[in-house]
């Protein structure tokens, strides 16, 4: 739902925004807590940490007596924590669903059969388990029974992977060829203690180590980053995503582990940090799918000749867009800075939008409103000032209506599609003056 | 005998339906109108005539394979209408710069990187940098498409130059209907033309095809001196 309507449906709605760098500051303490037990935790997310357990089983005398030492060492915390214990990342994410208040520990015995009972909206994908369900297939293990290649003849990709879901199998792991050393490290003299810096080297980073292992077509699922500081402290973390990481995806999760070393309670960078390093695990080939005519050397191309140009012209000049809903050309455009990942759309794009100009769309579009001179004969465009010369209207079409914000004291205005001899443009008229909106270059 | 700068219409479909009687010795097939790899065109005419959208059609088919760019001096480019032209939101790339000082490293930087690249030239930038991206367009093998805020590009620098002669539309009466289709006339010039001054006519109705005119074509008209 989106906030407006919220809003409208409970007036005293109070609106949180979700601030993971500061959700990741808040749980790194935990994490570490949990790493004095069990070396090589690893974190899905702000809130969720897989603990793996088959070495550390042996130690502490049983999976029960582990299990009851990582609940009381979060209790410590006072925080409301549930844990889910299977034999893959997604059973064990499924079980720590399944536990109440009450029963704060969910342990999966069978894996295969509380796998195969879950609901088909486990799979993660709305749009495919609602086709499931249409289906009469309403449990994974239903899903389970059907053979595999009748579910990617009919769904691809997407059926492939919600079928291997459906067997328990996480991902897959290729054991393909990857490079030597596939790590990627950067040494910093002076020490670095500014987080901007800090954030625009962990992309840098990022995108240096997803574009090398695309050269060989995988991608990692698992990342290690390694930060030194200046006093000789080495911190290790390491990140997990169910699907490969790209270069945004990762360079985010370097950022907040940096923010949370930086700024964090145990104030682990002392000095600055020296030295970054990003290490891959877990490699897959389902990384990034290129398109037909795409190859590995074009994408590096591409961004390391964006990247200069964002550092030449600023990184303001570099935009990316996408398309939305709204009523002016110039509102129907969601622009962001490339790089950076794409705003949600501020207005529906599906909606009727009354008033809306016909296409095709003007070409150009000046980014603020510019007065345009056009004289009207009893009400009709009849000239228009271009330049130092006026150009007799051929045609014209319109006018649209726009009826503005009327609470907010915005006035209406009209329209026009207006056809010279040089070519056509858009123009407004409101409060008596003419604006142009747009030239159908 | 032909006089200079007339227009002749024939027919492109069968040569023996041609309405006027001279050899069609000058037709351009409707899919003519391209840019090979590294090949520069240049375009000169007024904002209105629709030569954005005829340049961004020269660099569209390069954008199945990679992003394209524009390099947006006045800051005024709407990206609809690439996408109308079938243009990928996140295959357009569009630079808003209009500093004078950085504008050729930033063209040449975009040559390197992306598959087709068209740039507004700002007033003030000099011959000889136009010169040396033109080169640097045929070493990488991209497309590219000029445009002079003011003015026309100098000689010899484009494999294809455009110039905007006239423009009309259809749809719109007195204030009844909406814009549907531009009609432009555009005089060709250049190595593409072989030399020749050509006029094509152009008709572009917002969608993703942007045609040569069927059945009317092409004029032959004079030689370059």
């Amino acid at each position: 739902m989106r906030r407006r309507s919220a809003e409208g449906v409970c007036p005293s709605v109070r609106t949180i925004t979700q601030d993971l760098p500061v959700e990741m500051t808040r749980f790194d303490p935990l994490v570490e807590r949990i790493e004095e037990i069990v070396p090589r935790v690893e974190i899905l997310h702000p809130g969720t940490m897989l603990v793996p357990m088959s070495g550390a089983v042996k130690y502490y005398g049983g999976e029960r007596p582990l299990i009851e030492r990582v609940d009381k060492e979060l209790e410590a915390f006072g925080t409301d924590h549930r844990i889910g214990v299977g034999l893959g990342p997604f059973a064990s994410q499924q079980a720590a669903r399944m536990t109440s208040d009450l029963h704060r520990i969910h342990i999966v015995e069978d894996d295969d059969r509380f796998l195969g009972a879950l609901d088909i909206a486990a799979i993660g994908r709305e749009d495919l388990a609602a086709t499931f369900r249409w289906l009469g297939i309403t449990t994974l293990g239903a899903l389970a029974e059907l053979p595999r290649d009748a579910l990617v003849l009919r769904f691809g990709r997407a059926g492939l992977d919600a079928h291997r879901v459906a067997l328990g199998v996480d991902r897959e792991v290729d054991t393909r060829d990857i490079p030597e050393d596939p790590r990627v490290h950067s040494d910093f003299d002076p020490p670095i203690d500014d987080m901007e810096q800090a954030a625009f080297i962990a992309r840098n980073l990022a995108q240096r180590l997803i574009g090398g292992l695309a050269r060989h077509g995988v991608a990692p699922h698992r990342v290690i980053v390694t930060a030194e500081a200046a006093d000789g402290t080495v911190r290790t973390r390491a990140w997990r995503s169910a699907d490969p990481f790209d270069d945004r995806s990762l360079a985010e999760r370097v950022r907040w582990q940096l923010r949370t070393w930086i700024d964090g309670v145990s104030a682990g960078i002392r000095g600055g940090l020296v030295s970054l390093s990003l290490e891959p695990a877990d490699l897959s080939g389902s990384g990034r799918q290129m398109a037909l005519e795409e190859d590995a050397k074009t994408f590096e191309e591409t961004q390391r000749a964006l990247m200069e140009v964002q550092a030449i012209a600023g990184p303001e000049s570099l935009l990316m867009s996408t398309g939305q809903g709204g009523r002016d050309p110039a509102h129907q455009v969601l622009w962001s800075r490339w790089g950076e990942d794409q705003r949600a759309p501020e207005r529906d794009a599906s909606a009727p939008w009354p008033g809306r100009i016909p296409g095709p769309a003007p070409a150009l579009v000046p980014p603020v409103r510019v007065p345009f001179e056009v004289t009207f004969v009893e009400g009709v465009p009849d000239q228009v000032r271009l330049r130092s010369r006026w150009v007799p209207v051929l045609s014209w079409a319109g006018p649209w209506r726009h009826v503005g914000r009327w609470w907010d004291g915005e006035g209406t205005a009209d329209r026009y599609q207006v056809v010279t001899s040089t070519g056509a443009y858009l123009c407004e008229v409101k409060d008596g003056s003419t604006y142009l909106l747009g030239v159908y270059d | 005998m032909r006089t200079k700068g007339s227009t002749v219409v024939v027919n492109l479909q069968r040569e023996d339906e041609v309405t006027v009687g001279l050899p069609p010795r000058f037709l351009v097939e409707p899919e003519a109108l391209s840019l090979g790899p590294g090949q520069v065109a240049g375009l000169s005419g007024l904002p209105g005539t629709g030569l954005t959208r005829v340049g961004l059609s020269l660099i569209v088919p390069y954008a199945v394979s990679g992003p394209i760019a524009y390099l947006d001096v006045r800051g005024w480019m709407n990206p609809t209408a690439a996408w109308e032209l079938g243009v990928e939101a996140d295959r357009l790339v569009v630079v808003r710069s209009g500093d004078v000082v950085t504008w050729g490293r930033v063209v040449a930087t975009l040559l390197s990187g992306v598959r087709g690249v068209y740039a507004e030239i700002p007033n003030g930038v000099r011959e000889a940098m136009l010169r040396t991206l033109v080169a640097k367009a045929r070493s990488h093998r991209t497309p590219l498409v000029l445009r002079p805020v003011t003015g026309a590009l100098p000689a010899g620098i484009a494999h294809l130059r455009l110039e905007a002669k006239e423009v009309s539309w259809e749809g719109t009466d007195a204030g009844h209907g909406q814009l549907l289709r531009r009609r432009t006339v555009l005089e060709a010039s250049g190595k593409w033309a072989k030399g020749i001054h050509r006029t094509i006519e152009v008709e572009d109705d917002g969608t993703n095809d942007l045609r040569v005119v069927p059945h009317l074509g092409i004029a032959a008209t004079r030689r370059l001196a």
